[in-house]
C-alpha cells in the first residue's frame, strides 16, 4: 500500500466519545463508595463466612421437606393457582388495547399517547406488594386483593412490552389498511394484531408464572394464596414445611415454563 | 375522472414534491407515471387517495374533493380505490386469504371484523379476487410462505377484493425479477382491460412504461415534464424526463441481461 493513492475525501477517526471512560470512572467510584467503612453498608467477607455457618440448622431442615404436611399446604397452592388465573386474564385482557394506545405506531393524537404512557408509567412504578397492602387495608384479608394487585401489576407488564412490540412492527399492512377505506380499528385488529400475537402470548405467560411467584410475597401482607401458608410456617420456624411449599412452588413454575415454551414454539 | 387542478404537496421541512399539477385521468385509462426517483412519482399517486394531503390547489375523484373531505368521505373514497405497493404490505404471519379479506373491510361492521366474522359473499369475492391473479391455490398458506412475484399478485388480489374503480400500483414490480415483473404487470394489464379499472403505475423502467402503458406522464422534480401517448414516447422524449442520458439501468432487459 503506497500513501500516494489516499484520496483527499477520506475522512478523519472522529475523535472517540469521553462518555465510556467516564462511565467506568463513575462506576468504580460507586462500588468504592459502597465498599467503604464510612459511607457503605459495611460489607465484611469474614462476617459473611461466619453467618452462613449459623444458618446449617435451618439449611438441613430444609434439605428434609416433611411430606407430612403436603395435604395441608394443597389448597392454598391452588388458591394461588386461581389467583394467578384469573389475574392474568383480566390483567393480560386489558392490557392488549392499552397497548395499542400506548404506542406512537397505532394512535394519531399526541394527547393520548402521552397521558396512556404516562399513567401506564405510573401504574409499574408501585410494586404489587405495595398494591396488595392497599387492597388488602380497602377490601379485607383474601385471595380478592391479592387478584386486584396481580391484575394492576400484569396491565403495567404486558402493555408496557407489548406496545413497544407494537412499535417496531411493519408499518406496510397499516398503510395497506388506510389505503383500503379501513377504519382504525379494523386496519389495528388485521394489520398490527397479527404481527404482535406471538409476542402477546409470550408475555402473557410470562406475567403467569410471575403472578404464581408473587403469591408467596403477597401472602405475607395478607392477600391470600399460597404465601400466606408459606409466612405462617416460617414464623413458627418451621423450616421443614416451609420446604414442602417452596419444592410445590418450584415444581409449578417449571412446569408452566415448559408449557409456554411449547405453546410458544407452535405458534411463532 | 381523476382531476389535479394546480395540486401541490409541499412537506414538513419544505420539500415540493408536486409543484402546480394539472392533469386529467379518464375513467378505463392505464396510465404510466416515469422519473426519477425523489420526481414525485410516490406522492402523485398517494395524493389521490389521500394518504399524502395535498397543501394548495386540489385533486378530485369522481368530483369529491380529496383535500376536503371528510374522514368518512375519506375512507369511503378510499374503498373505491385500491392500492399495490412496492414491498407488498401484506401481513407475513396470517393467511394470504386473511390478506386479501382486508379489502372488504370497509364494507365489513367494525365489530363483525373484530371478531374476524367475514359474509359468505365477502369470502366468496376475496377467493375470485384469487382466481384472477392465478394464486387462490395458496389461500390458507401463510403469507411469508410466498415469493415474492405470489406475494404481489396476493397484493393486487387484496386490491381487487376491493372491487375498486381505480387501482393504483407504487412501483409494483421494483422488488422483483425481470420475467416475474412482465407477469404482474401482465395481471394489471388485464384487469384494465377486462374490468374497466383505472390503473394508474408508477415505473422505472421505461421499456415496461412503453410496452404497458397507454398513456405516459413524466415528472422531473415534482413538475410535470410529459403527458402523451405511449407511442410518442422515445428515447428523446425520456431523456427529456430523466434530465440526464439514459443508462443501462434505466431498462429492464438491460438489468436482466445483466443478471444472466
Amino acid at each position: 500500500m503506497t500513501s500516494a493513492t489516499r484520496s483527499a475525501a477520506r475522512p478523519v477517526k472522529p475523535r472517540p466519545s469521553l462518555l465510556v471512560p467516564l462511565g467506568i470512572v463513575v462506576f468504580l467510584l460507586l462500588t468504592a463508595a459502597s465498599l467503604s467503612k464510612q459511607l457503605g453498608i459495611g460489607l465484611d467477607a469474614a462476617g459473611l463466612i461466619d453467618d452462613l455457618g449459623r444458618g446449617r440448622p435451618i439449611l438441613e431442615q430444609l434439605a428434609s421437606p416433611n411430606w407430612s404436611y403436603l395435604p395441608e399446604t394443597i389448597g392454598p397452592m391452588i388458591e394461588t393457582f386461581q389467583m394467578a388465573v384469573i389475574a392474568s386474564i383480566i390483567g393480560c385482557g386489558v392490557a392488549l388495547p392499552v397497548s395499542f394506545m400506548a404506542s406512537r405506531v397505532t394512535t394519531s393524537g399526541r394527547v393520548g399517547l402521552f397521558v396512556t404512557r404516562w399513567v401506564l408509567n405510573v401504574v409499574r412504578a408501585i410494586p404489587d406488594v405495595l398494591y396488595a397492602m392497599i387492597f388488602v387495608a380497602a377490601v379485607g384479608i383474601g385471595p380478592l386483593p391479592g387478584i386486584m394487585a396481580l391484575i394492576l401489576f400484569n396491565i403495567g407488564v404486558v402493555a408496557k412490552l407489548l406496545s413497544e412490540t407494537v412499535d417496531g412492527v411493519d408499518p406496510g399492512p397499516i398503510e395497506a389498511g388506510r389505503a383500503s377505506g379501513a377504519n382504525s380499528f379494523q386496519t389495528v385488529r388485521w394489520g398490527v394484531l397479527p404481527q404482535v400475537l406471538p409476542h402477546y402470548v409470550a408475555y402473557s405467560l410470562y406475567t403467569f408464572e410471575l403472578n404464581i411467584r408473587a403469591s408467596t410475597v403477597l401472602g405475607i401482607v395478607g392477600a391470600g394464596g399460597i404465601g400466606r401458608t408459606l409466612f405462617a410456617q416460617y414464623k413458627l420456624f418451621h423450616w421443614s414445611n416451609v420446604s414442602v411449599a417452596i419444592v410445590e412452588l418450584f415444581v409449578l413454575v417449571v412446569a408452566i415454563e415448559a408449557i409456554s415454551i411449547w405453546l410458544r414454539r407452535r405458534l411463532v | 375522472m381523476i382531476r389535479f387542478e394546480n395540486a401541490s404537496v409541499t412537506y414538513r421541512g419544505g420539500v415540493h414534491a408536486l409543484r402546480n399539477l394539472t392533469l386529467e385521468i379518464p375513467d378505463g385509462e392505464m396510465l404510466v407515471i416515469v422519473g426519477l426517483s425523489g420526481a414525485g412519482k410516490s406522492t402523485l399517486i398517494r395524493a389521490i387517495n389521500g394518504l399524502v394531503p395535498i397543501t394548495d390547489g386540489d385533486v378530485t375523484v369522481d368530483g369529491q374533493s380529496v383535500r376536503h373531505a371528510t374522514p368518512r368521505q375519506l375512507r369511503q373514497l378510499r374503498s373505491k380505490i385500491g392500492m399495490i405497493f412496492q414491498t407488498f404490505n401484506l401481513v407475513n404471519r396470517t393467511s394470504v386469504l386473511n390478506n386479501v379479506l382486508m379489502g372488504r373491510l370497509h364494507t365489513t361492521g367494525t365489530l363483525r371484523s373484530l371478531a374476524g366474522m367475514y359474509k359468505a359473499q365477502d369470502i366468496e369475492i376475496a377467493m375470485q379476487a384469487l382466481e384472477r391473479v392465478d394464486i387462490v391455490e395458496k389461500a390458507y398458506v401463510r403469507a411469508s410462505n410466498l415469493s415474492g412475484g405470489q406475494q404481489q399478485r396476493v397484493g393486487i388480489a387484496r386490491a381487487l377484493a376491493q372491487q375498486p374503480k381505480i387501482i393504483l400500483a407504487d412501483e409494483p414490480v421494483a422488488s422483483l425479477d425481470p420475467p416475474t415483473s412482465h407477469v404482474v404487470m401482465r395481471d394489471l394489464q388485464r384487469i384494465n382491460r377486462e374490468l374497466g379499472i383505472t390503473t394508474i403505475v408508477n415505473l422505472h423502467f421505461l421499456d415496461l412504461a412503453k410496452v404497458y402503458a397507454q398513456r405516459i406522464v413524466g415528472l422531473r422534480a415534482g413538475e410535470l415534464v410529459f403527458d402523451g401517448d405511449a407511442g410518442h414516447a422515445d428515447e428523446n422524449v425520456f431523456r427529456d424526463i430523466y434530465g440526464r442520458s439514459l443508462t443501462a439501468d434505466d431498462v429492464l432487459e438491460a438489468k436482466a441481461a445483466s443478471i444472466a
